[in-house]
C-alpha cells in the first residue's frame, strides 16, 4: 500500500509555498517585510524536520522513490538553501520589499527546490523531466528579477532560451530511449536497453541536456552571461544549489540505468570532464569581474565532480555527494562575500577588492577560507573532497584523467590566489569602506565557515555518506 | 500507396512551413507559419489514429497557443517591424551543421528495428483517463499534480517579468 509519509519533505515544502502565497495576499497594505521572516523561519523548520529519519521505498508504482542517500541529498540542499536565505536577508528584505516584489523571490526559490527534490527522487523519465523543468523554468524569472537593469533582463531571456533548448534536446533523447525500451521507468529501461546506434544517440542527447544544466563544457556558453547579469543571490543559487541538484540527478540516473552500457556514456563523461576542467580554468584566469570569475571557477569545479561519476561504484557516489556538500559551503562563502560587498558598495570587480583585509578583515577571512576550500588546500574541506574524487577515479585506472585534474588544480590555485593577493597584499587608494552587515547575513557567512572547517576536520561525515551510498 | 502519399504530403508541408517560420523576417508571418505547422501536426496524429491526441493538439496548440502568439505579436510589435536578415554565409554553415545532424539522426532512427509492444495499441479516451488518475504502476497522477505546481511557479515568474516594477509613491 502507498505510504505517503515517504513524500514528507515534498509535502512540507509545498505547504510552505502555498502558505507564502496566502501570506502575500493577506498582507496587502501591511508591512510585507514580515514575509521574509516567515519564509526563512518556515524553511528552517522544514530543514530541521528533514533531518528526522524516513523509511526507504517507492510510491506511485515506481514514479517516486526515496532511499536514505536521496533523503540526505535533499538535506544537503536544504542546508545550502538555509544559508543562502540568511545571506540574502538584507537583499530581499530591504531592497525588494519597497519595490513590491519580495515574497515572489522566496516562492520561486522554494518551487525550484521542490523541482530538484522530484528530480533527485524520480523513478522514471517523466518525473525526472518534470522535476528538471520545475527546477529550471522559474529561475528564468529569478534571473530577470532586477528588470530595471538591462543585463538582468538579458540574463533571464538567455536562461529561458537555453533551458528550453536543453530540455528539448533532453526530451528528444528520452523519446528515443522510450522508443527502444517501451518504458519510462528507470528499472525497466535498465533491463530492456540494448546497444544500438539509436540508443547511443538517445543517451548522449539525454546527457547533453543535463550537461547544459550543470554547464559542462561544451555546453557552458550561457553560464558567464547569466551569472553576471542575474542578481548575485540568484547567481549564488544557480551556481550552488541548482548545480548540485543537477549533478546529483545525473549521477543517480547514470547509476540506475547505466550499468549495462558504460561503453556509451563513460567516454562522453571522460572527455567532458577533461574539457570542463581545462576550459573552465583557462577562462577563469582572465576574468576581472568577480561574478564571471566565480562562474568559470564553478564550471571547472563541475569537471572535477565528473571523476566521481566515472568511477561508478559506491566510493565514487560517496565522493560525488561529499564533494557537492563541500562545494555548496565553499561557494556559498565566496558568493556570500561577493554579494554583501556588491549590495553595500556596488563593486564587483577584482581590483575593487584591493586592500579589503585592512578595511573588512572578517569578510576577507571568510573569502579566504572559501577560496582555499575551492582550490583544495589542506586542512579545509575542499582538499578532502578532491582527494576522495581523485582516489575513486584512480582506483579504476583513470590515471591520465587524475594527472590532468591535478594539473588543473594547480592552475586553479593560481587564480584563486590572485583574489587572495588582491585582498591581503595589494593596497588601494579607494578601498572598500568598513561596513557592518546585518545579523542574519553574518550568521549565514559564519555557517559557511563552520561547514568548511567541520566537513574537513570531522571525518565520520564521509563514512556516513559512504555507508548510505550502498543503496542509491 | 494512397496513405504514403498523404504521409509525405503532410510531412513535406510541415518541413516547409517550419523552415519558413524560422526564416521569415516578419514576426507575424512567423507566428502564422507556426500555426500551420501545429495544424499539420494534428493532421499527422489523425493519420496514425491518435484521435484524442489530435483533438488536444488542435484545441490547445492550434486553437490556443498559436492564436495567443499571434495576438501577443500584434499587441507588442508594430506590424511593420522586420527582423534583421541573417548573412548568407551564416545561413550556409549553420544550415549545413543542422542538416548533418538531422541526417545522422534520421539514419540511426531508420536503422533501428522497432518492435511493437503488446497492449500499447489501445489509446481510447477512457484508458487515457484511467491512466491519468491511477496511483499504481503506469499511472500518471503524480506527474499530473507536479505539472500543476510547475504551472503555478511559472505563472508567478511570468507575472514578475510582465508586471515590471512598482516604485514607491514618494518617488513620483
Amino acid at each position: 500500500m502507498n505510504n505517503y509519509i515517504l513524500m514528507r519533505d515534498e509535502f512540507v515544502l509545498l505547504g510552505i509555498i502555498l502558505l507564502l502565497l496566502v501570506a502575500e495576499i493577506m498582507l496587502i497594505g501591511k508591512n510585507r517585510k514580515i514575509v521574509a521572516g516567515i519564509a526563512t523561519g518556515m524553511f528552517m523548520v522544514h530543514t530541521v524536520i528533514g533531518f528526522f529519519p524516513l523509511p526507504e521505498g517507492v510510491l506511485f508504482g515506481g514514479s517516486y522513490r526515496t532511499t536514505h542517500l536521496l533523503h540526505n541529498m535533499k538535506n544537503i540542499m536544504n542546508v545550502g538553501v538555509v544559508i543562502l536565505l540568511l545571506q540574502t536577508w538584507t537583499w530581499a528584505r530591504e531592497e525588494w520589499s519597497g519595490r513590491g516584489r519580495m515574497s515572489e523571490f522566496y516562492l520561486l526559490i522554494f518551487s525550484t527546490l521542490l523541482g530538484m527534490y522530484y528530480m533527485v527522487s524520480s523513478g522514471d523519465f517523466l518525473m525526472f523531466f518534470l522535476g528538471l523543468e520545475l527546477a529550471s523554468l522559474p529561475i528564468g524569472g529569478l534571473a530577470a528579477y532586477d528588470l530595471s537593469k538591462m543585463r538582468s533582463a538579458e540574463a533571464g531571456a538567455k536562461f529561458i532560451l537555453m533551458a528550453g533548448l536543453a530540455s528539448a534536446i533532453s526530451l528528444f533523447g528520452i523519446s528515443m530511449i522510450y522508443g527502444i525500451t517501451g518504458s519510462l521507468y528507470f528499472s525497466e529501461v535498465a533491463q530492456n536497453f540494448h546497444l544500438s546506434g539509436l540508443g547511443t544517440i538517445g543517451l548522449l542527447f539525454f546527457i547533453s541536456g543535463l550537461a547544459f544544466k550543470i554547464s559542462l563544457v561544451p555546453f557552458h556558453f550561457w553560464t558567464p552571461d547569466v551569472y553576471e547579469g542575474a542578481p548575485v543571490p540568484v547567481t549564488s543559487y544557480l551556481s550552488v544549489i541548482s548545480k548540485a541538484a543537477a549533478i546529483f540527478a545525473l549521477a543517480i540516473v547514470l547509476f540506475l540505468i547505466g550499468r549495462e552500457f558504460v561503453s556509451i556514456w563513460k567516454p562522453a563523461i571522460y572527455w567532458m570532464a577533461v574539457l570542463t576542467m581545462t576550459v573552465g580554468n583557462l577562462f577563469a584566469l582572465r576574468q576581472k569581474n568577480m561574478k564571471r570569475f566565480l562562474a568559470f571557477s564553478s564550471v571547472a569545479q563541475a569537471g572535477f565532480i565528473l571523476l566521481g561519476i566515472l568511477s561508478f561504484d559506491q566510493m565514487g557516489m560517496a565522493a560525488v555527494v561529499y564533494f557537492a556538500a563541500i562545494y555548496i559551503f565553499s561557494n556559498l562563502a565566496t558568493f556570500g562575500v561577493v554579494q554583501v560587498i556588491s549590495l553595500k558598495t556596488g563593486k564587483e570587480n577584482m581590483d575593487d577588492y584591493n586592500g579589503l583585509y585592512r578595511t573588512n578583515p572578517k569578510l576577507s577571512l571568510v573569502m579566504l577560507l572559501g577560496l582555499f576550500s575551492l582550490a583544495g588546500i589542506p586542512p579545509v574541506a575542499g582538499f578532502f573532497g578532491k582527494f576522495f574524487l581523485f582516489m575513486s577515479a584512480a582506483a579504476h585506472g583513470y590515471y591520465w584523467l587524475v594527472i590532468i585534474a591535478v594539473i588543473n588544480v594547480t592552475i586553479s590555485l593560481y587564480y584563486y590566489l590572485l583574489v587572495v593577493r588582491a585582498m591581503f597584499l595589494r593596497k588601494s587608494d579607494t578601498p572598500i569602506e568598513p561596513f557592518q552587515a546585518e545579523m542574519p547575513v553574518k550568521i549565514g557567512l559564519a555557517l559557511t565557515v563552520v561547514g568548511i572547517l567541520a566537513l574537513g576536520l570531522y571525518s565520520p561525515f564521509y563514512d556516513f555518506i559512504l555507508n548510505l551510498s550502498t543503496n542509491i | 500507396m494512397g496513405a504514403k502519399i498523404i504521409f509525405y504530403l503532410i510531412a513535406g508541408l510541415m518541413i516547409l512551413f517550419s523552415i519558413l517560420s524560422v526564416s521569415t523576417t516578419r514576426v507575424i508571418r512567423a507566428a502564422v507559419y507556426l500555426l500551420f505547422v501545429m495544424i499539420l501536426m494534428a493532421g499527422f496524429y489523425f493519420f496514425v489514429g491518435y484521435n484524442f491526441l489530435a483533438g488536444v493538439q488542435l484545441m490547445v496548440y492550434s486553437g490556443g497557443i498559436a492564436v495567443l502568439i499571434v495576438i501577443a505579436v500584434l499587441l507588442v510589435h508594430n506590424i511593420d517591424h522586420r527582423m534583421e536578415r541573417i548573412p548568407v554565409v551564416e545561413y550556409l554553415w549553420k544550415g549545413g551543421v543542422l542538416l548533418a545532424g538531422a541526417i545522422l539522426t534520421i539514419l540511426t532512427i531508420n536503422q533501428f528495428p522497432f518492435q511493437r509492444i503488446a497492449g500499447t495499441e489501445d489509446v481510447s479516451v477512457s484508458r487515457i483517463g484511467t491512466k491519468l488518475l491511477s496511483l499504481g504502476d503506469g499511472g500518471y497522477v503524480l506527474p499530473f499534480e507536479v505539472i500543476s505546481i510547475l504551472l503555478l511557479a511559472v505563472m508567478v515568474a511570468a507575472i514578475i517579468i510582465a508586471k515590471g516594477e512598482v516604485y514607491k509613491n514618494e518617488e513620483k
